[in-house]
């Protein structure tokens, strides 16, 4: 009896917060003293009006994970895996990478790295999860706090890495783990991979229903398929805009506004983001609105962003004339999204979750990266080599020569981490820069 | 005993293929079902340490990845693979998985590639089915290049997986017990025999080691050896030198592949599934780490181990993930444990051997 009145009470809280509480908060921040804004390069564009209700949104969603906890059941959930399915028995959902980029673009990912390796966790493992780890052990985070998960929900098409990290996680909290196990495609996807994923899910809905008590509503989650599907749509016409000269976003600003589609795929939320997003991209190609003032040439972004060198590489690259249009990495959530279909979620999801780049072989990265060169009237390409991502990063060098090879464009790789500054040295990075804007502009 | 062993890797490989018709395949880490290609008259070669230098794979891989990645790579690339019909990739972790991809799809090495996924744990009633088709599909892809898979004649390389399994148990059985008169050296020589040996060759092999070795019980002090590989090699000259008995192992290449029960299923595609699922905790098949504990705990006692040897292969993300876990739990009872980074062929550094030698003297 206390047990359900304190759900209650828990309930009745978030409710409260989700709909007075949160929106007057984000309000009152609105209103109140604004920080200085900070130093911008002449050489961009107008921000986007976008960027404040990005703001907003991701604030009140890490806001409300706050109050979650007890409400509903909360589950922490890696960038790759099918959320839809979690949807219908109303999980609060919770991205730890999100979270990590967040750190790393705070520049706090050396020092909850460092948490974790004082807990035997080695430098030389992904920081995403070592930044992970490091708030476990010291509860640091620039978000306050962070809801305690009833599940962990996990899918291996990104990496094992995540497998690994969670596994970790389930044994400290000792909660239940669901794997979503995606055969690698080293050829073409095949009907037992297939018959192997539809049957995990139908194998979770049991598993859900005991973790969350609800049951689970087929009808609901069809419903959530499509607005997935729609949300990776409209992202993907977002991403398209920048195929006009000038593009009237870089793909830092798309590094930003990439957290709906991974924190808040299958919400109306994100959906509505999106729209007014592409909607704002629309009115700026109609009036010749470039992301950067004097775009001269177009670049290519492959792997995930060094998110503590985001401002000074959007600042370095402008004033370079030098825009970077496409990534393969924001690409990543609307590239295998049109096999989404409502009438077969299960079937479709399988495929639209096996079938992501780094569930994929190295050739199909070429197929793509050459199409989306093309598309996109790319002039070079920058390349990525992060210590914390093997499956993104094991192949590059050969990709490099591919590229370079077949479309006789100029590419550079740059060695970083996601967010461990200490794996970043800016003398060799510049140094390979610098070889690279002059070959660009030779 | 060395009169066990064949001459040399290549010599025994060549007369595989001149003497039996044998194709040869180099296969990567780690688990695979071995019995299909031995039926399909196929030698599995495993990848694991090839004493090479990576200069060249160095022009593919970063600096981060680990070096058994490299030393395969690198021996694909030197053209040391010259003898091998094709190759297979298990899926064991992401550089591996990627690596299969620059070869087949970048490299090109003029050999047919293979890959093969097994499920990851948690395993439901579904990884049982997955595992099987993918044994079956494995067959039907070989069988497209090396003729069908003959049903009687796998049932027999089976029956032979069952009896090398069963012989192998005996040998860690006679070892955890002190029983075994053999040096560490001369024990893991003989159990990796099993990376390139046919069963028709390794099961003698085997016996006979297990015959000429059993002896007086041993009253050395024990530890369990952890990691992907008893490398370098020096490692296990050192401990016997400090007479330090390696008691029991939670090896990848060993025990975690080698230890398995008998197979109580009639088909023989059923059994290497039974295999499969009842294989030891492992880090590549994302077993969880409290069975991983569990089991380490049950070696430790049933070899009346003093401590552990953790051997970490740098860059290794699933032997390191797990690692933290493991050592709070051993130090939670009490055991000493030592950490060593090794590469697979660089020998051991001075300080590196001076902890060892430190190690032996706190656990006698």
């Amino acid at each position: 009896m206390v047990k359900r009145l304190m759900s209650l009470s828990k309930k009745i809280k978030y409710r409260l917060m989700k709909d007075v509480g949160a929106p007057g908060i984000m309000r009152f921040l609105g209103m109140g003293k604004k920080r200085p804004p900070r130093k911008k390069s002449p050489s961009l564009g107008p921000p986007l009006t976008c960027n404040r209700s990005l703001k907003e949104l991701m604030a009140m969603h890490y806001l409300l994970s706050r109050y979650a906890q007890g409400a509903m059941p909360v589950a922490w959930v890696t960038s790759g895996a099918p959320v839809e399915i979690l949807r219908p028995f109303d999980f609060y959902t919770f991205y730890p990478e999100n979270h990590g980029a967040l750190c790393g673009a705070q520049k706090m990912g050396p020092e909850l790295c460092a948490e974790a390796e004082e807990h035997g966790y080695h430098q030389d493992l992904c920081s995403y999860a070592r930044i992970d780890l490091g708030h476990y052990f010291s509860g640091k985070t620039p978000v306050g706090r962070l809801p305690k998960p009833d599940l962990l929900f996990a899918s291996n098409n990104i990496c094992q890495t995540v497998v690994y990290w969670y596994k970790a996680l389930a044994e400290y909290w000792k909660i239940p783990l669901i794997l979503f196990d995606t055969p690698y495609n080293f050829g073409e996807i095949n009907e037992v991979d297939i018959s192997y994923m539809v049957h995990q899910f139908k194998e979770m809905i049991p598993l859900l229903e005991q973790i969350s008590k609800r049951r689970f509503r087929y009808k609901r989650f069809q419903e959530i398929v499509g607005l997935a599907k729609e949300a990776s749509l409209t992202w993907g016409e977002v991403l398209s805009t920048m195929k006009v000269r000038p593009s009237p976003m870089t793909i830092f600003d798309a590094f930003m506004h990439l957290a709906p589609i991974v924190s808040l795929r299958g919400l109306l939320a994100a959906l509505e983001h999106y729209r007014a997003l592409l909607a704002e991209l629309k009115d700026r190609v109609a009036h010749g609105v470039g992301a950067i003032k004097n775009e001269r040439w177009r670049l290519m972004w492959d792997n995930i962003a060094i998110w503590y060198k985001m401002r000074d590489f959007s600042n370095l690259f402008a004033e370079r004339s030098m825009n970077f249009v496409t990534a393969t990495y924001t690409n990543a959530w609307t590239e295998t999204i049109g096999y989404l279909d409502e009438a077969k979620p299960f079937e479709s999801m399988a495929k639209a979750y096996s079938l992501v780049i780094l569930n994929n072989n190295l050739n199909h990265r070429l197929q793509l990266m050459e199409r989306l060169i093309q598309e996109f009237q790319v002039d070079g390409l920058v390349i990525h080599s992060a210590r914390s991502c093997k499956p993104y990063s094991v192949g590059q060098y050969d990709l490099k020569k591919l590229i370079t090879e077949r479309l006789g464009i100029p590419t550079v790789v740059i060695e970083a981490d996601i967010t461990d500054s200490r794996a970043y040295s800016e003398e060799q990075a510049m140094v390979r820069l610098e070889a690279f804007f002059e070959t660009l502009e030779g | 005993m060395t009169e066990l062993y064949p001459p040399s890797r290549i010599e025994y490989l060549l007369r595989q293929r001149e003497v039996y018709g044998r194709h040869l395949f180099g296969v990567f880490p780690a688990q695979y079902p071995r019995e299909i290609l031995c039926a399909m008259n196929i030698l599995p070669v495993e990848i694991w340490d090839p004493p090479l230098d990576t200069s060249h794979a160095d022009a593919h891989l970063q600096p981060y990845i680990c070096s058994i990645v490299k030393l395969g790579l690198e021996l694909i690339i030197q053209g040391k693979g010259g003898i091998l019909d094709g190759f297979l990739f298990p899926h064991t972790c992401d550089s591996i998985q990627n690596l299969s991809s620059i070869v087949n799809d970048y490299l090109k090495p003029g050999k047919p590639c293979y890959f093969f996924y097994y499920p990851k744990w948690p395993y439901r009633e579904s990884s049982r089915h997955f595992y099987i088709d993918q044994i079956k599909s494995l067959a039907v892809r070989l069988g497209e290049q090396f003729g069908a898979l003959d049903y009687p004649r796998f049932k027999q390389y089976v029956e032979k997986g069952q009896k090398v399994a069963s012989v192998m148990r005996e040998l860690y059985s006679l070892r955890a017990r002190g029983g075994l008169n053999a040096s560490n050296v001369e024990f893991y020589r003989t159990v990796r025999q099993g990376e390139f040996l046919h069963p028709d060759d390794l099961i003698p092999l085997l016996e006979k080691f297990l015959a000429e070795s059993q002896g007086t019980p041993r009253n050395d002090t024990s530890v369990i050896l952890s990691g992907v590989l008893p490398n370098p090699p020096e490692i296990l000259a050192l401990l016997d030198e400090l007479k330090i008995r390696v008691g029991d192992d939670d090896l990848l290449a060993c025990g975690r592949r080698y230890l398995v029960p008998p197979s109580q299923s009639q088909d023989p595609f059923e059994a290497l599934a039974e295999r499969y699922f009842q294989m030891p905790p492992c880090t590549t098949r994302n077993s969880p780490i409290r069975e991983r504990l569990e089991d380490l705990i049950n070696k430790i006692e049933g070899s009346n181990a003093r401590g552990v040897i953790f051997c970490m292969i740098k860059f290794c993300e699933p032997e390191l993930f797990d690692l933290p876990h493991l050592i709070e739990g051993l130090k939670k009872k009490g055991l000493p444990i030592l950490v060593v980074e090794v590469e697979p062929n660089q020998g051991l550094t001075g300080q590196l051997t001076t902890r060892i030698e430190a190690f032996g003297e706190m656990i006698r």
